[in-house]
């Protein structure tokens, strides 16, 4: 999932939308910029709290230290897995005081509900802020390595355990990812929220839990949690994570970033997407926000104007695939 | 360190300027949240979440905490004065705190709800402080299971919410209902929404407790409108007499103790705790059969419950970094954005922050009851006002919260078919309570079951299996059985 753009055929064939004409050249440098008026929402679809709320919290912040003179609101209309958020923005085309937060259930809950895609209809921005999963077991349990877990798994055919978040979220389609590159069949259990499922994992209910950097080596460094493997290409250079191998040196080819970005509404003025691609992608290169990725072990590679709408499809095809898979798909 | 250092260290966090003024601000704001429909706690938390920005953390966290239980304080007011719970924990407080008040005794019932909710408010702070590990493990051995068997008691002990038993269950079916209502908690698959995108998250508290509450109350009244005299409060009902308090003090320590154990367990909050609370008061209490009819009891052990589960939410959050509530959450979320990483090494790493955090909650409880004495006659005094001014208030208070929960119109409209729902449950008597219950417990019953199977491999078993789940299987059993046995026991002796 997180391969470059493959060509540049690719790109213009995916390239519908009016501000990628922009695209062919280097954006921040040649396209016209416009600032917006006045103050902007920024909508987010989770409640206070969830990752993206917090992440467009911190980014709004530090934009407004310095970089962004309008008043930026960060507003949560939950509901309706994200629906209320995009529908929302749907609903304001060309209005320049509004953004939306991408987050994976902008993507999959027009695919669960067979609903028109999200990402075909509003203006990318930027994706700016990825993340990995490391799947933790019991520091008692049977289980030391990725390979002893997906053994387990072939021997005893759904009878390793895995408690994650809501259905069709994160959780269920990493599972979904390792299930299909080790060929096993487990059982996912899915809950009302992440930490829902923590709690599952912690009172030794299960075998395995997705966790997020974070979450995981709190609960890794408190001994309440062993990790077995990380989904990504390569390992974390942390001395936390530096010992934990990736799914693939175990021999199951998967890798998962959660993900997080921005977008305008339908028809936003390309000169005003221009401008807050150059104002995200500057805040993104502030030491404070180089902190906060850090500590929160995340990543923070940068997509703007010129590769932002391929990455999202790209996005957009592999949840569908997945989702297909798990069988919620509906379109 | 000891603990009681420790604790020291946080009083002296806390009783500086800054700390008393910004605990004083989260507890007033929460007051005021949490008299308000639709907003709750945890959405006033979250509003205020950025202007905290530019503080210490330690004083942002004490700040919101204040908010959190400032918020269960502050629901009493219009659960007691007009019927309207704010948020489901407010249910059982609304039952016979409202009955309270049209006899004239809304002061008594706000005092004693005010005193019951500090009480509980610092025992349950006396357990964060001292045995947030034990409990915090402890918490950890319910889980599927043993939600379950707690949601299917708290469904089946709806049915002894009214005066018949029979019109109690239905309401709580129709409850069962409407909770079906959504995607597939599982599996994701829409059930009953009728490809209508606002129904594929299921239909929300707030709006339906808002209309059947709210709303209803007023239609009603419109059909009565010449014959409703002002309730006559006489200034000296006003304020709770000894023989009040000697009569809750029991009701809340058994209230505050189910609450604190409910709210320590990550899949189970304040309202469960406020019903379990007030399911076993009406057991213990000597005049059962005022329960429903205006016990100040049922109020003190329900108000004493919730505030002691809301601080019991703060024991998987501070130990184990897991939210027993929304609003822990928003904290959660509020200690990650001032860069603090929460998780189970927390009260190692930031233990100036937490025990801040601890010991504000001590202050914070205390500025509660400050602020609630005098202003409960006062309040109460509200209800003087004839009830053809203070209807078009209720109304436009309900249809503001219903849309500020969401800033959604759809949810007001929601809410007005709602209203018209509970005006046909009361003129038809059917209790309300069941009904709004069940749709809170429901998501946790279902979810819980499915858990189970899931982790049982289908076997069912896995409820005998676990200790805690087998015991809470017997209560169920035995609170289904009794009512029975006592019914034939009565009918043999009447033959």
């Amino acid at each position: 999932m997180t391969t470059r753009i493959r060509s540049a055929g690719a790109l213009a064939f995916t390239c519908a939308l009016s501000w990628t004409l922009a695209a062919t050249v280097p954006a921040s440098a040649q396209t016209e910029m416009r600032a917006p008026k006045g103050p902007v929402e920024i909508t987010v679809g989770s409640g206070a709290g969830g990752s993206p709320d917090v992440i467009m919290r911190t980014i709004a912040k530090i934009m407004n230290d310095g970089l962004v003179e309008n008043p930026i609101v960060v507003q949560n209309r939950t509901g309706g897995g994200h629906s209320n958020a995009y529908n929302y923005v749907l609903g304001k085309k060309g209005d320049e005081n509004v953004l939306l937060t991408l987050a994976s259930p902008v993507f999959t809950t027009p695919i669960v509900q067979g609903t028109p895609s999200v990402i075909d209809q509003v203006t990318p921005i930027a994706g700016f802020v990825q993340s990995e999963l490391v799947l933790l077991t019991n520091p008692d349990g049977k289980f030391n390595t990725l390979e002893e877990f997906v053994a387990a798994a072939e021997a005893q055919p759904g009878r390793v355990r895995i408690a994650g978040g809501a259905s069709g979220g994160n959780d269920h389609l990493a599972t979904a990812l390792v299930e299909q590159a080790a060929d096993i069949k487990l059982t996912y259990i899915p809950h009302e929220s992440g930490s829902a499922a923590q709690a599952t994992f912690l009172g030794g209910n299960v075998e395995g839990h997705f966790a997020t950097l974070a979450e995981g080596l709190a609960l890794i460094e408190s001994g309440k949690a062993k990790p077995l493997a990380i989904l990504s290409e390569k390992r974390r250079t942390e001395p936390g994570y530096k010992d934990v191998p990736t799914a693939k040196e175990q021999g199951v080819d998967v890798v998962y970033l959660q993900f997080w970005g921005v977008a305008g509404p339908p028809g936003l003025d390309p000169a005003v997407a221009a401008w807050w691609a150059d104002k995200f992608q500057k805040a993104t290169e502030t030491q404070a926000w180089k902190d906060i990725i850090a500590k929160n072990l995340q990543q923070s590679t940068f997509y703007g104007l010129d590769d932002a709408g391929a990455y999202f499809k790209r996005e957009q095809d592999t949840f569908r695939r997945l989702l297909t898979s798990v069988g919620l798909a509906k379109n | 360190m000891t603990i009681l250092e420790l604790l020291g260290q946080g009083f002296a966090t806390v009783l500086t300027p800054a700390g008393l003024g910004f605990v004083f601000l989260g507890v007033l704001i929460g007051q005021i949240v949490g008299a308000l429909p639709g907003i709750g706690p945890a959405a006033g938390m979250a509003l205020l979440l950025p202007l905290t920005f530019g503080l210490d953390p330690a004083i942002a966290i004490m700040m919101l905490a204040g908010i959190m239980y400032g918020g269960q304080y502050g629901g009493t007011l219009t659960s007691v004065l007009i019927n309207v719970p704010g948020e489901a924990s407010g249910v059982m407080t609304a039952v016979d705190g409202h009955k309270l008040a049209r006899a004239g005794r809304a002061g008594t019932a706000l005092s004693i709800a005010a005193i019951g909710s500090f009480i509980a408010g610092i025992g349950a702070v006396i357990a964060v402080a001292f045995i947030t590990p034990t409990l915090s493990d402890f918490a950890l051995r319910f889980n599927a299971p043993e939600y379950f068997l707690l949601a299917l008691l708290g469904v089946t002990a709806t049915a002894s919410l009214g005066a018949s038993p029979v019109r109690a269950l239905m309401a709580g079916v129709l409850g069962l209902m409407i909770a079906l209502v959504g995607a597939d908690p599982l599996s994701g698959a829409p059930r009953l929404t009728f490809d209508q995108p606002a129904l594929f998250e299921g239909i929300d508290f707030i709006p339906v407790a808002i209309g059947i509450f709210g709303i209803g109350e007023v239609l009603a009244s419109l059909e009565r409108a010449q014959a409703i005299a002002p309730i006559r409060t006489r200034f000296r009902d006003m304020l709770p007499k000894m023989s009040d308090w000697v009569a809750t003090r029991a009701a809340i320590l058994r209230g505050g103790i189910i609450g604190l154990f409910v709210g320590i367990m990550p899949g189970a909050g304040a309202s469960v705790a406020s019903l379990l609370a007030y399911l076993t008061e009406r057991k213990f209490s000597r005049h059962p059969e005022r329960f429903g009819r205006g016990a100040l009891d049922g109020v003190a052990a329900a108000e004493a419950a919730n505030n002691a589960a809301s601080h019991g939410a703060m024991i998987p959050m501070l130990a184990l970094g897991i939210p027993g509530s929304a609003s822990t959450a928003v904290l959660l979320a509020a200690l990650i954005l001032h860069g603090v990483r929460p998780g189970p090494m927390l009260m190692q790493q930031e233990s100036t922050l937490v025990w801040g955090l601890i010991a504000s909650m001590f202050v914070g409880n205390l500025f509660l009851l400050i602020i609630n004495l005098p202003l409960a006659p006062l309040f109460a005094a509200l209800l003087r006002v004839p009830y053809v001014y203070l209807a078009p208030g209720i109304l436009a208070l309900s249809l503001v919260g219903a849309y500020a929960a969401t800033l959604d119109l759809g949810t007001v409209w929601m809410c007005i078919v709602f209203g018209v729902l509970g005006w046909l449950m009361i003129k038809f008597d059917i209790p309300r309570p069941p009904l709004v219950l069940a749709l809170v417990l429901a998501p946790m019953l279902e979810m819980s079951l499915r858990q189970s199977l899931l982790l049982s491999f289908g076997s069912l078993s896995i409820f005998v299996e676990r200790p805690i789940s087998a015991v809470l299987l017997m209560v169920v059993l035995l609170s289904l059985a009794l009512p029975i046995l006592g019914a034939l026991k009565r009918s043999r002796a009447g033959s």
